[in-house]
């Protein structure tokens, strides 16, 4: 395993240095931040003076170099905006992000894992025929779109769910939800369509021919083998949630990552989007390696290192 | 009578039509006895096996006529719940045809073999520790204290049918359904998982019917054997009876295509021509198309014939 896992490592890195260049490259394509940090009647010779503090003068390859030195050693640079280094900003924000992201994805499989279970075990079923209007309904609506809706619903018309800030459990619901609803149509998917073929297995048969109820054979014979293929995709689908909560941290005012990386763009604040996107790519591979070690723990063939 | 079939017909309820899987099945299995069911593929056995425990093809399969009694008692009517607590891996366990297969892939084997112990309230805890341990030495998997931690995988084709084994036996069932339990395997390991069969059998005293379509397997564990073709049986008796006189031509044929001289293994393949269609079968005898002594009379169906005791066979030929 271990010569799997450090395999994925190096791929890992490879896609950060990748993500490095590009948000680089792209931020700088995005416009002056100069313009946005003087006044607009500044004289030449200041612009001047404020573009070689920033080393906004030297050659752009010469500047990712920098870059990417400063960054390895964790130095992102101060924010343009907020005099204070753009890590720290970022780091300050990432604990909300991943609350967001891990109840986002823990709201889908919450759904999910049921949903495709009961789909499956009553083939062509009620819950099965309303999962498949939900995962059509799932698939057509976009977060920010859910999230407007849950919005108008549950917290303009009905009262019950606050619509926007951070801090309490009913202020992450609608957040929650809005994140989590877009995967919950494909892992039904997922979740229905293994235990359709686990169900169908010999080992299944055997087991039921064993006298094993039927609540076991589901619930745990089955679904352990089911769970392998939702398993390998959760980091994908967390990797998701990290990029969705970008646009669902911008509408419910969540003080994550990600609003803090749009405002940043909006204000060219470049050392923030910078260590933002870099902070979310090292976390979408991360979740990624750490999926890769969690499939080891339900599926013991590769565990042991077939 | 351990077990008592009488007339089982079982169904399938296909989109092609009614496919009469199983139709007017009759066999007795004594207590401590070995059961023969040989027949071509197809011939209806695994769902003759599977019909005993209720456990046929979800919404497609039913039993739709005769009875099925286990000391008495009557099968075929009994609930669902029932069969599932106090039957299936109780009464009566199913060994099944692939050992490859037949073993949950991200379950220890202690906790495969402990299962069916656990849920019919055998052993709990410590105890069921020590049972599963007891288990496994019965089927004589090697050291098997170190390797209730395992996982399928990580044992050979003939120890993973010695575990299924142990699953089926662990609470002394009266009656074994071992469904083709050495096709999967090669020679030498066949030999083990049927001298396997014979001492579990001197253990515990259970009837087994043993599925296969090796004669050379039937043969040498069985003492009675039941020819099934077409989904009915159509010549059961000693192994002795029908190996020295078969009488009906299916049955002869079949043996005389078992290859001479020292081969041990025969499949039952070398007849001419296929077996009727399930769905709408011919209302006489199911062999007549292929059948070298054909008469008139074959349009109607065989009446069962007593040729001596114990062994009889549906045919024309033997009035
Ligand atoms: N799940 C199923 N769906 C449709 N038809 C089936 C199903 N299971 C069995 N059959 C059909 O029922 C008939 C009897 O099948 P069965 O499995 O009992 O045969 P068998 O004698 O065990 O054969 P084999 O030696 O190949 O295992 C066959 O015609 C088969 O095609
Ligand atoms: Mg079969």
């Amino acid at each position: 395993m271990s010569g799997f896992f450090i395999r994925r490592l190096m791929q890992g890195v490879i896609s950060i240095i990748g993500a490095s260049i590009i948000i680089f490259v792209i931020s700088r394509l995005s416009g002056d931040p100069i313009l946005m940090l003087l006044p607009n009647d500044a004289p030449t010779s200041m612009i001047e003076e404020t573009r070689r503090n920033l080393g906004l003068n030297r050659p752009l390859w010469v500047q990712y170099l920098i870059f990417a030195q400063n960054a390895l050693v964790g130095d992102f640079g101060n924010s343009y905006r907020w005099k204070m280094p753009a890590l720290k900003l970022i780091l300050d924000r990432l604990p909300a992000t991943i609350e967001l992201a891990m109840c986002g994805l823990l709201f889908s499989v919450a759904v999910a894992v049921p949903v495709g279970v009961m789909s499956a075990v009553h083939r062509g079923g009620w819950i099965d025929r309303i999962g498949r209007v939900f995962a059509m309904l799932g698939q057509a609506m976009p977060a920010f779109w859910v999230g407007l809706l849950l919005i108008l619903v549950f917290a303009i018309k009905l009262n019950w769910l606050p619509a926007f800030g951070h801090g309490s459990w009913s202020q992450l619901v609608l957040p929650a939800i809005s994140l989590g609803w877009y995967p919950v149509a494909a892992q039904t998917r997922i979740v229905r369509s293994a235990m359709l073929d686990v169900l169908d297995s010999d080992h299944i048969r055997l087991s039921r021919a064993l006298g094993t109820p039927e609540r076991l054979i589901i619930w745990k014979y089955a679904l352990r083998n089911a769970a392998v293929p939702l398993l390998t995709m959760l980091g994908v689908y967390f990797a998701a949630m990290l990029g969705g909560a970008f646009v669902v941290e911008t509408i419910f005012a969540w003080p994550g990552v990600g609003r803090t990386v749009v405002e940043a763009v909006f204000a060219r604040d470049f050392p923030v989007v910078q260590a933002g996107v870099l902070f979310t790519s090292v976390l979408f591979v991360m979740s990624n390696l750490l999926v890769d070690l969690s499939y080891g723990l339900v599926d013991p063939r590769i565990r042991n290192g077939r | 009578m351990l077990l008592s079939v009488r007339d089982l017909q079982t169904h399938l309820h296909l989109k092609r039509g009614v496919l009469r899987a199983v139709d007017g099945v009759s066999l007795d299995v004594a207590e401590g006895e070995t059961l023969g069911l040989v027949g071509e593929s197809g011939s209806g056995k695994t769902l003759t096996g599977l019909s005993l425990l209720r456990l046929l093809p979800k919404g497609s399969g039913r039993i739709v006529g005769g009875s099925i009694k286990l000391d008495g008692q009557e099968l075929t009517t009994l609930s669902e719940a029932a069969l599932a607590r106090d039957i299936r891996g109780r009464k009566i366990a199913m060994i099944m045809q692939d050992p490859m297969t037949s073993l949950n892939p991200v379950f220890s084997i202690g906790d495969q073999v402990g299962s069916p112990l656990r849920n019919h309230d055998i052993a709990r805890g410590a105890a069921l520790r020590s049972a599963v341990v007891d288990v496994l030495q019965r089927v004589r998997l090697p050291s098997p204290a170190d390797r209730l931690g395992d996982y399928p995988h990580q044992f050979s084709g003939g120890q993973r049918q010695r575990i299924v084994a142990a699953m089926a036996i662990g609470c002394t069932p009266r009656l074994l359904v071992a469904d083709e339990p050495t096709t999967a395997l090669d020679v030498t390991i066949q030999v083990q998982i049927i001298n396997l069969l014979r001492s579990i059998q001197a253990d515990t005293g259970a009837g087994i019917i043993l599925i296969t379509h090796d004669l050379g397997v039937a043969a040498s564990l069985c003492r009675r054997i039941a020819v099934m073709y077409a989904g009915q049986i159509i010549e059961t008796g000693p192994v002795r009876a029908i190996y020295r006189s078969p009488s009906h031509p299916y049955t002869k044929a079949l043996l005389a295509a078992i290859p001479r001289l020292g081969a041990k293994r025969a499949r039952l393949t070398a007849i001419a021509g296929q077996p009727p269609s399930l769905i709408d079968p011919p209302t006489g005898c199911r062999f007549a198309a292929r059948c070298t002594l054909r008469m008139d009379k074959c349009a109607e169906a065989p009446p069962n014939v007593t040729l001596s005791d114990g062994h009889s066979a549906a045919c024309w030929k033997l009035v």
